[in-house]
């Protein structure tokens, strides 16, 4: 081997080394969502349809897997684990509503608003086990969540304001650099947070943030704040995965048929005897 | 337009300018739409589509399309008149309310507005040249003879109702009576509100409050049945064209079928005003194609939420009722045996 031929081997071969070093450090700035795809605005694009992969809406704290209630269901009733969702995994409840959350576990078989496929409330939409969409414009952000058909409207310029108390609440937001900030007041107090009987009342104020952290992911977070329920705001906080198949789209959930025979079922008219 | 400019003493230069500005589609098509920053024509707003034109035209006008300012001034206090419930005696009836049944809702709950569409159209229906429905298929007379025997029990206080699903999807709260697909103007939440992105077009319904997304891709049609059917869009110059077919077992129609093709047309026609067409075709209902024109106008109010299943107390009662109606009947019967 010559000299000169040497050489160029180790050339090469420092290239290839400092090729593989380039794209390793580029996939990592890909990761940490350097920069986000944008609309023509020049906002980040939020646009798609999402999904969280975890056990939120069964317990927003840490809990091991549990059996369900319903013996017929089997292993399909049961609660899968979960490492939790809320910082610190504490959520501050005063002394008297302590015992409500304790009351409705006990009684969350009939209590949770879900069963009956009522507008589940902000935040439960988000981490509901169903995609929801994010419909972002200039002017208005639309979040149409699959479960139920719920939607709601993000006012991003003037909003009006808040009509009368509602399920979904009343939503203003606004951009933070790259981080949607929404103010959610005007939510009533007949939804739970999940179906370990986590509650609120009317006084609920939730502050939520929408951060792009990868192409296909965003980081959500909500502050939650009741005085009359808890004894200081805490938070939670839990990705967003955009659903990439090729067809996605959501589907109808209209799950008020699915609860008729459970809410209606003893006024049928009874076979003549 | 404004018709404030218009006073008495404008006399033969208004009637110039009502026929000249009479048809309207010439005009939209003069008016030129803003466009999203992506490019398409920008239908983006709350839209309010209350009106009390009727979908058929009413018999006695025969061949007239259109009112003309007079005979619309006539007709909007005659009908505005002829729909106030709180002028209806349930004992005398009118409207469609048989003498001696309930009237159910009095005019609070009313929001159908009190005008009739700009255009001065007689009816909504625009083909068949007459402004009515095509005639029915034998399987479509079928299903209107047993929905009208039906509504005419409920007139009279005896709704069928042995369970819920004896009683129509809107009651029911899984459609909305006037969120279709497609939208025809009712009693109460006459809004939409458009939205879009450069992949979808939403139309967000107040009734019922869901969001019907659709792709504008391309996409071929999927094989599930939705209420809401399975719609996809395109654009056709400044149209926004949506057709829908897959529909679970009706539509926001009456006597409809789950074999409906409908395609549905937007056309910004002006500043705050947008033309909303539709066709329908069912074979299995009408012997042919229909079109209506429902002309929208623009608000400034934002749409509510009508969490209708979350306070259906009416179902329950609806329910109950009729249980307590067959247990009187029983012990009249009872009492008459002894």
């Amino acid at each position: 081997m010559t000299r000169q031929i040497a050489a160029a081997r180790f050339a090469r071969a420092i290239a290839a080394l400092m090729m593989t070093a380039l794209l390793q450090l580029g996939v990592a700035a890909t990761a940490i969502g350097a920069e986000p795809a944008r609309t023509a605005d020049g906002k980040p694009n939020l646009n798609g349809i999402w999904q969280v992969l975890n056990t939120a809406n069964w317990d927003l704290q840490e809990h091991a897997a549990r059996a369900g209630q319903v013996v017929t269901l089997g292993a399909v009733g049961a609660v899968p684990a979960g490492l939790g969702v809320v910082e610190g995994d504490d959520i501050p409840y005063l002394p008297a509503a302590a015992a409500k959350k304790k009351e409705n576990f006990e009684n969350r078989l009939t209590a949770d608003p879900e069963i009956k496929c009522y507008l589940p409330g902000v935040p439960r939409a988000t981490y509901m086990p169903y995609p929801f969409q994010i419909v972002q414009t200039p002017n208005y952000v639309l979040m149409a969540y699959e479960y139920a058909g719920a939607t709601r409207t993000i006012h991003m310029d003037k909003a009006p304001p808040n009509p009368v108390d509602s399920w979904m609440g009343h939503s203003v937001g606004h951009w933070e650099g790259d981080t949607l900030v929404v103010d959610v007041t005007g939510l009533n107090d007949q939804t739970w947070f999940d179906r370990a009987g986590n509650f609120h009342s009317d006084a609920l104020h939730v502050v939520e943030r929408y951060t792009p952290r990868s192409p296909d992911a965003l980081t959500y977070e909500a502050t939650i704040e009741d005085p009359k329920v808890f004894s200081r705001p805490w938070k939670m906080s839990m990705p967003l995965y955009r659903r990439l198949e090729q067809n996605a789209q959501l589907q109808e959930f209209k799950c008020v048929e699915f609860v008729e025979e459970l809410m209606y079922g003893h006024l049928r008219k009874q076979p003549s005897k | 337009m404004n018709r404030r400019y218009f006073t008495s003493t404008d006399g033969p230069a208004v009637m110039i300018a009502v026929a000249l500005l009479a048809p309207l589609p010439v005009a939209a098509q003069t008016w030129t739409p803003p466009r999203t920053a992506d490019g398409q024509p920008d239908l983006q707003g709350v839209w309010d589509f209350r009106t009390i034109t009727p979908l058929e035209r009413p018999v006695a006008l025969g061949t007239k399309e259109f009112f003309t300012d007079e005979e619309a001034a006539n007709f909007e206090k005659q009908e505005n008149l002829r729909q106030d419930r709180d002028k209806i005696d349930p004992e005398v009836g009118g409207l469609m309310y048989p003498p001696g049944g309930v009237v159910p809702y009095n005019e609070f709950w009313y929001d159908r507005g009190n005008k009739i569409v700009g255009t001065k159209r007689t009816s909504l229906i625009v083909d068949p040249p007459n402004g009515r429905l095509p005639a029915m298929t034998p399987e479509g007379k079928k299903r209107a003879d047993l929905r009208a025997a039906e509504q005419r029990e409920t007139q009279l206080g005896r709704p069928h109702a042995d369970s819920w699903e004896d009683r129509p999807l809107q009651e029911r709260c899984i459609v909305g009576l006037n969120a279709g697909p497609p939208m025809t103007p009712g009693a109460y939440n006459n809004n939409v509100q458009l939205f879009q992105t450069p992949q979808y077009v939403v139309i967000l319904n107040e009734m019922v409050h869901d969001a019907r997304i659709i792709p504008l891709d391309g996409r071929p049609h999927g094989h599930l049945r939705q209420w809401k059917g399975d719609s996809r869009g395109h654009w056709e110059g400044n149209t926004l064209v949506v057709d829908t077919t897959n529909f679970k077992r009706e539509t926001s129609l009456p006597n409809s079928s789950a074999n409906t093709h409908l395609v549905e047309r937007f056309t910004r026609t002006g500043a705050d005003t947008l033309l909303y067409e539709f066709t329908v075709e069912d074979p299995t209902v009408w012997t042919r194609p229909w079109t209506a024109a429902v002309p929208m106008r623009k608000s400034a109010d934002p749409i509510y939420e009508y969490a209708c299943h979350e306070g259906n107390y009416a179902m329950a009662s609806i329910l109950a009722g009729a249980r307590a109606a067959e247990k009187a009947a029983e012990e009249a019967a009872k009492k008459g045996s002894k």
